[in-house]
């Protein structure tokens, strides 16, 4: 009864347009005064849960990401990966999900990125000859694969949730999102060659260098990112700061285009990201804890039993659900949501829970850029200047290798564990 | 006039800088002071404070930033139809949404004032920091989200308040 309550009022209050975070807390409020339970819960929740040391990397990734893109470090990347890779038939289109893989390395937030290389790539793509629709199925699909490239917010937050070590799951999004980025590029090849979409002359090595020497400072991230927690020298918020530092140095003393106002600008803003999304966790903590309490993971249990006998059916049940999840309500909410519900399921019938949250970060990350409601999406036709209409058809191949590649990393866990494994993190 | 309406801005940007300023200092005495001391046989520095000062800095921002974001309108919101209203239906659910929010702002502050009470006597173990400061950022985002949320009420007609249109 209690649980329904509770549901009612959220779904309700979620409807009528109130942000998630204050119908799940009005709705939490009404769950604990019908349970007859302290309301101090609620008071303690919200700073107990947000004063967490691991979720201190949320604040300085963003502000580095912020930093780094407003320093235009995207252009470099672009004009990098169109001297690898543009020579080839489609190679353009290509570049945009290399460009994907090492930009959501240095960007924090998913609408960061997509307006950052929407822009970026938007006109170029045009200029080539791709129709608007395929430059934003390229945008909108890369930067969905993204999703599983660290240092992601979403990440810290499902291994907060799920109580798992944020640098274990960074290291495993590495391998799965390359993974995602081979079907895609297939994808691309496929459709250069129906479409005819044309080439660049190939880069000359002069331009090769010069490329990679412009694209240098941001490159060195991954591999800081990559060799940092490989070799277990730091944690993930030890890592947040260094690269803000680093970020902070390359944008004033390199590239030397931020002025001093801009980095305090840009870092209040990293502050208003910070605060919605803990903010968000902390008041999800309460909702989950009554959800808890009445039942509704007996509940899911008894929805999701007829997949427990095997485990990728699971996943996959599960995925299907994030991903629904992730397009109507973003991607945060849903996992602070959904996940803690199913999670324990999944551990149960020996689902390894680096795997699970790989493939609810990877389902998020779809979800986001998923037709009709995506909000990732929307934003990408934005840039193109389309309606969800105009744009469904050219995207179905797309998110046809999205989902591909969702289905290989399901029923490979070795794309995910193998990083973290071999660098010890995990069993 | 001006000042007091920027000092929010200004604390939570500070307040960024600030933690990651600290975290920087810890990562500097963990793998660079603290090697040397022990290579030259000193005592070693002593930053265990920092992981307390980056936590309490992180929940200050936290209960700061979403009462800003209220003013912001960056809190995620589903948007189904509320924004294909008549103009009148938009502004009585516009009215609602920061009512409850003021009022949840309200109830946030007074928990948090009655948890300030109750740990005021406690101190941090590193820095022994009264326990109360902790509790404080739920009574200071508390009021700050009311007073946001009250201001934004008396608007309803304003399209920048509202926050059925995110996600368009």
């Amino acid at each position: 009864m209690i649980l329904l309550l509770t549901l009612v009022t959220f779904v309700i209050l979620l409807v009528l347009s109130l942000p998630i975070v204050f119908a799940l807390g009005a709705s939490a409020v009404v769950g604990l005064l019908a349970s007859g339970l302290p309301l101090q819960q609620l008071g303690s929740t919200l700073v107990t849960a947000s004063q967490n040391w691991v979720l201190l990397a949320i604040p300085s990734f963003v502000f580095a990401g912020s930093l780094m893109e407003r320093a235009g470090m995207s252009t470099s990347l672009v004009e990098l990966a169109r001297a690898m890779v543009g020579w080839l038939r489609g190679g353009l289109g290509m570049s945009v999900i290399v460009v994907s893989y090492f930009f959501s390395d240095i960007c924090g937030s998913k609408m960061a990125e997509v307006s950052a290389l929407g822009s970026a790539l938007m006109p170029s793509l045009k200029k080539a000859g791709y129709r608007p629709e395929d430059g934003a199925s390229l945008i909108a699909a890369g930067t969905a694969m993204g999703m599983l490239v660290p240092p992601a917010i979403f990440m810290i937050v499902i291994s907060e949730v799920t109580n798992q070590s944020a640098v274990a799951l960074f290291l495993a999004g590495f391998i799965p999102a390359g993974i995602i980025g081979a079907c895609l590029c297939l994808v691309v090849l496929a459709q250069a060659h129906i479409l005819g979409w044309p080439r660049d002359t190939r880069a000359s090595l002069s331009r090769l260098l010069l490329a990679l020497k412009n694209a240098a400072v941001p490159l060195v991230i991954p591999f800081v990112i990559l060799g940092g927690f490989y070799m277990g020298a730091f944690t993930a918020t030890e890592a947040g700061a260094i690269v803000a530092l680093y970020a902070f140095i390359a944008a004033k003393f390199y590239y030397r285009n931020v002025s001093w106002s801009e980095v305090f600008e840009l870092s209040y803003q990293a502050g208003v990201l910070t605060g919605v999304v803990i903010y968000l966790l902390a008041v999800a903590t309460i909702f989950q804890y009554l959800l808890g309490i009445s039942g509704a993971p007996e509940f899911f249990g008894h929805l999701l039993a007829p997949l427990e006998g095997e485990r990728w059916l699971f996943l996959t049940g599960v995925a299907v659900m994030t991903l629904l999840f992730g397009m109507v309500l973003e991607g945060l909410p849903a996992a602070v949501v959904l996940i803690p519900v199913v999670f324990p399921i999944a551990t149960k019938i020996g689902v390894h829970p680096v795997h699970f949250d790989i493939v609810q970060t990877a389902a998020v990350g779809i979800g986001l850029f998923t037709p009709p409601l995506g909000v990732g999406l929307l934003m990408a036709l934005r840039f193109a200047d389309i309606s969800v209409g105009q744009h469904v058809r050219a995207y179905v191949p797309y998110l046809l290798a999205l989902l591909a590649g969702l289905m290989l990393i399901i029923c490979v866990p070795e794309f995910s564990l193998f990083l973290p494994r071999s660098a010890g993190l995990i069993r | 006039m001006r000042f007091v309406l920027m000092l929010p801005r200004i604390i939570l940007g500070s307040l960024v800088l600030f933690a990651i300023g600290v975290m920087l200092y810890g990562v500097l005495m963990r793998y660079v002071v603290l090697p040397v001391t022990d290579w030259l046989n000193l005592d070693p520095p002593d930053f265990f404070w920092v992981e307390e000062v980056g936590e309490m800095a992180l929940a200050w921002l936290t209960l700061l930033g979403a009462a800003i974001a209220v003013k912001e309108r960056s809190h995620f919101a589903l948007s189904l139809f509320v924004h294909r209203l008549p103009r009148g239906g938009q502004a009585v659910v516009h009215v609602a949404h920061n009512l409850i929010i003021a009022a949840f702002g309200g109830l946030t502050a007074w928990l948090g004032y009655q948890l300030v009470l109750l740990n005021i006597t406690l101190t941090t173990p590193a820095l022994e920091i009264n326990m109360g400061w902790l509790y404080g950022c739920a009574v200071a985002g508390g009021i700050l989200m009311l007073l946001y949320a009250l201001d934004a009420a008396r608007r309803p007609h304003d399209p920048d308040h509202s926050f059925a249109d995110v996600r368009e």
